[in-house]
């Protein structure tokens, strides 16, 4: 099956970087949240001439996955979800990804269970889950003031892919007619 | 659980905010649908709430009334009773022994709202009896006030909001919409979806150059002679609507005088275009049956605003861009109310209504409503003036009213010293700012959130905001701390609630008279002029082409380009040009106490420099470095960008370390007495030592915020 993913528009974006806040937000238990936690699994990047998120593409054939020796990444969900108890930090997702998609962060715990100093901190690898466990769906989407993000469903998907044939056809029928024309 | 229809207390886009507040704590924000936003939020309304839950992340909220009763002593909390006759009989006996003028007085552009705005210009004028009211306007939009003013008859933007999308071309000059108001700058973009031509006049290649069709990057400080060349133009080829400007202007003869030596040719040097840019820009403007011109501080915070605008305002008469739908003229206002604090007369030579200090039909008309033998004719004091008339012995005593002059104004070292000379400081805010902590008195107020009024927001839009929650602290609402001082002071105020006074303030004004609770309750949004029962207000100005002016003609009129006021040399080689973060709003105070904003952006802030300029000074990106001008030296960190113009580096305002106005220039528009807060000198030099440069930060950062925390909890 085909998972969904998050696209984005870079010609209607402006950088206000809402949907950074709003992932981090869709992610964290409360609005209490750090720097240290401000870890958004969308990134907006802005150079000379671009600027957008970069997103998760929930690749079929996932690099992460595959190369997790833990097989933390699985899919769930219509798209491929860590599973953190399973997470060692090792970072070849990390590696592996060739879209920058894929963080390995480790954080202070706010209650730590004992005062051993390895159990002090957690590690975790972050990556878009498309905000499964909420009803409204991708908070990045719903937040963007200018509609520069939307989810692509495998439906729509390939209606895109129709449409672009249907194109195709056209623009054959008209270099056609121009060439039947000219002669 | 339950939903609060409010207006977004940030930018002055008039976004309609649904706050979810559940046992009198806000715990969501919802876009809803207004007029402007159409059911979006930016960052800012979507999570700018927080502070009102007291996060004391940055600064804590004022929750007691202080005293301090010896210059640079200890606070002391007091009751209200107390307050009050001390804010009283001080200011009273500053008035018997230096008179009325000694005291200046500010509105808010923030949080209080028209009626408390309306109320402090009312207890200057006919209590105090001085004309010395501003606000921050005078920092920002003054110059598009006094300029459009002169040239059309209304300072304010000629068209709305939501129709930008449907003009056919849109030239922005010195505006940065993604970064100033993202709900604007989704018009800008739906426009561009639609067919509209985008020109941009900006030397940093700022989001809406990204899109546009045309980019001038003019040298900065440049402007005058661009707006000129784009004026030589229209008039030597001919592009402007002949019928329009014999019918519906005036002074075209002297405007051809002026701009006929601004060849495109001519400005190349000075603006650093090529002449056919500026022609191609000039046709682009002038080729379309509908266009809008669209400026931000990138025009008014300059030592030649005023001129500027009255150029631009001109190209838009010259190609008879007013009086219609979709066309016109929008400088777009910065705060939430800062065009309600200006309809409201919180300025030194208007009442409300834009009525004239200097008319004495409007002084009697006035004096007679409010009760009063007669009201001062002097134009009063504006904010940017205080520190020279401080120096000068003239002012005494000085209210104000939800500002932070010692984080916004500029040249902060000279507004120090001005302020320490004063004999009573009277801070009346929500939060424990910097010109708090120097207060002699200060009065905590309720915050938006926590009280109701109307706002204006950019396109002349009456909004009313609904009060959300109970205040926590012991404060009162703005208009009550004002009435009450009043009252002490012998003139008895009394209102029930803010439609008391909104009402008071509509029968004095022709120009807002319709626009009642009532009909702001049915249509939501009603933007002024709006004069009778029967009226729905006004989308755009100037219908019929006919001007708010003597003779109902636009005037055409600019100015010879004069340099910036302060130029580089060997020592400071750099222009400074100080401009706006998306996530944080003025002084910050507010939006620094919101945790995901201040996640998002945080202490020292960044200067921002092109990458040829910074591998000449050996500076890294995301290092930290010293900014340094003839009036201060900062740290900051290095955000190394192509995006800014080589020979300039850009900071934004709200930082306490990195604070770019220990740096600028306090030069003033001779007119509108804005700072050109956007060109001054400065060097820039990489640090070698940068763990102690991170720690210094830490530690100063730390030990300010400690310092405010102490101070707003006094005993």
């Amino acid at each position: 099956m085909t998972h969904c993913f998050i696209a984005a528009d870079a010609n209607k974006c402006i950088g206000c970087r809402t949907c950074e806040i709003a992932c981090v937000m869709s992610h964290a238990d409360d609005i209490n949240i750090s720097t240290q936690h401000f870890q958004p699994r969308l990134k907006v990047i802005k150079g000379m001439t671009i600027t957008t998120p970069v997103t998760c593409k929930q690749c079929e054939n996932a690099p992460c996955a595959q190369s997790c020796p833990t097989g933390a990444i699985v899919q769930k969900n219509n798209c491929l979800q860590v599973i953190q108890s399973r997470c060692i930090g090792c970072k070849t997702c990390v590696l592996a990804c060739p879209f920058g998609a894929m963080t390995v962060v480790t954080t202070p715990l706010d209650a730590p269970e004992t005062t051993s100093p390895n159990k002090q901190y957690q590690t975790q690898a972050i990556k878009c889950d498309l905000c499964s466990d909420h009803a409204q769906g991708p908070a990045c989407v719903t937040v963007c003031p200018t509609q520069a993000l939307r989810l692509v469903e495998p439906r729509s998907l390939t209606q895109l892919i129709q449409d672009k044939q249907q194109r195709t056809a056209h623009e054959l029928l008209t270099t056609l007619t121009r060439y039947h024309s000219s002669e | 659980m339950k939903k609060v229809l409010t207006v977004c207390p940030y930018c002055a886009s008039g976004c309609k905010i649904n706050l979810v507040v559940n046992d009198n704590k806000i715990i969501a924000a919802e876009g809803a649908n207004g007029l402007t936003n159409q059911g979006e939020l930016c960052l800012k309304g979507y999570y700018g709430w927080d502070f009102l839950n007291d996060t004391k992340i940055l600064t804590p909220r004022l929750t007691e009334p202080l005293i301090r009763r010896q210059r640079g002593g200890e606070f002391e909390a007091v009751s209200w009773d107390e307050a009050i006759d001390y804010v009283s009989q001080r200011l009273a006996q500053i008035k018997q022994n230096h008179g009325a003028d000694a005291i200046m007085l500010t509105g808010s552009s923030r949080g209080p709202g028209n009626e408390t705005n309306y109320l402090m210009q009312k207890f200057a004028r006919a209590v105090i009896g001085t004309n010395n009211i501003d606000c921050c306007a005078r920092v920002c939009h003054g110059p598009s006030v006094a300029a459009l003013q002169q040239t059309l008859g209304n300072g304010a933007m000629s068209n709305s909001i939501a129709d930008l999308e449907d003009t056919e071309c849109i030239l922005v000059f010195g505006y940065n919409a993604a970064d100033s108001h993202p709900i604007v700058a989704r018009r800008i973009l739906k426009a561009k979806q639609k067919g509209a031509k985008i020109i941009v006049c900006d030397p940093r290649f700022i989001e809406t150059a990204r899109i546009a069709d045309l980019w001038l990057p003019l040298k900065n400080g440049s402007n005058m002679a661009l707006v000129n060349a784009f004026l030589n133009v229209l008039i030597t080829d001919k592009l402007y609507n002949q019928h329009y400007v014999d019918s519906y202007t005036e002074g075209f003869a002297d405007l051809n005088a002026i701009v006929s030596k601004y060849t495109p040719e001519y400005v190349e040097a000075i603006t650093g275009l090529s002449a056919k840019l500026i022609r191609e820009a000039a046709y682009m403007y002038a080729s379309v049956s509908s266009a809008t011109i669209l400026w931000g501080m990138g025009v008014t915070q300059w030592g030649q605003s005023t001129d500027v605008i009255k150029g631009l305002s001109s190209m838009a008469l010259l190609t008879g861009n007013l009086g219609r739908p979709a066309v016109g003229v929008g400088p777009v206002r910065g705060q939430n109310n800062v065009q309600g604090a200006c309809d409201m007369g919180a300025t030194p030579k208007d009442y409300p209504g834009y009525q004239k200090v200097a008319d004495p039909k409007v002084r009697a008309k006035f004096a007679k409503a409010w009760g009063v033998e007669s009201l001062p004719e002097t134009a009063g004091c504006t904010i940017t003036e205080v520190p020279h008339r401080i120096l000068a012995d003239q002012l005494k005593a000085y209210y104000i009213m939800g500002e932070d002059p010692l984080q916004t104004d500029p040249d902060l070292a000279g507004m120090r010293a001005a302020l320490e000379k004063l004999d009573l400081l009277i801070v009346q805010d929500i939060f424990m700012t910097k010109t708090a902590a120097a207060a002699d008195v200060i009065l905590p107020a309720t915050s938006w959130g926590e009280h109701e009024g109307i706002y204006t927001s950019a396109d002349r839009g009456f909004q009313h905001f609904e009060k959300a929650i109970e205040p926590t602290g012991n404060v009162k609402v703005d208009w009550q701390i004002i009435s009450l001082i009043a009252s002490k002071m012998g003139y008895p105020m009394h209102y029930h609630n803010a439609q008391q006074i909104w009402d008071e303030m509509r029968q004095l004004c022709d120009l807002f008279k319709g626009a009642t609770y009532a009909k702001m309750a049915k249509f939501g949004y009603i933007q002024w002029p709006c004069p009778t029962d029967e009226h729905n207000g006004t989308p755009y100005l100037y219908q019929g082409n006919r001007f708010d002016r003597p003779n109902g003609k636009g005037l055409l009129t600019c100015a010879e380009w004069i340099p910036p006021k302060e130029t580089i040399d060997d020592q400071y080689p750099l222009v400074l040009c100080t401009v706006r973060e998306v996530g944080h709003y003025s002084c910050r105070s507010m939006t620094g106490n919101c945790r995901p904003l201040q996640t998002l952006a945080d202490e020292p802030g960044y200067v921002q420099i092109n990458p040829a300029d910074a591998q000449q000074l050996h500076i890294q990106d995301q290092s930290l470095v010293w900014v340094e001008s003839r009036r201060g030296k900062v740290i900051t960190r290095a955000n190394v960008t192509p995006r800014a113009n080589k020979g300039a580096v850009y900071m934004t305002y709200q930082w306490w370390i990195g604070a770019c106005n220990e740096l600028t220039l306090d030069h003033l528009d001779p007119v509108s007495r804005t700072p050109e807060y956007k060109h001054s000198a400065v060097r820039v030099s990489a640090i070698t030592d940068q763990h102690w440069a991170e720690q210094e930060i830490d530690r100063q950062y730390h030990q300010l915020k400690q310092q405010l925390r102490e101070l707003a909890h006094a005993v």
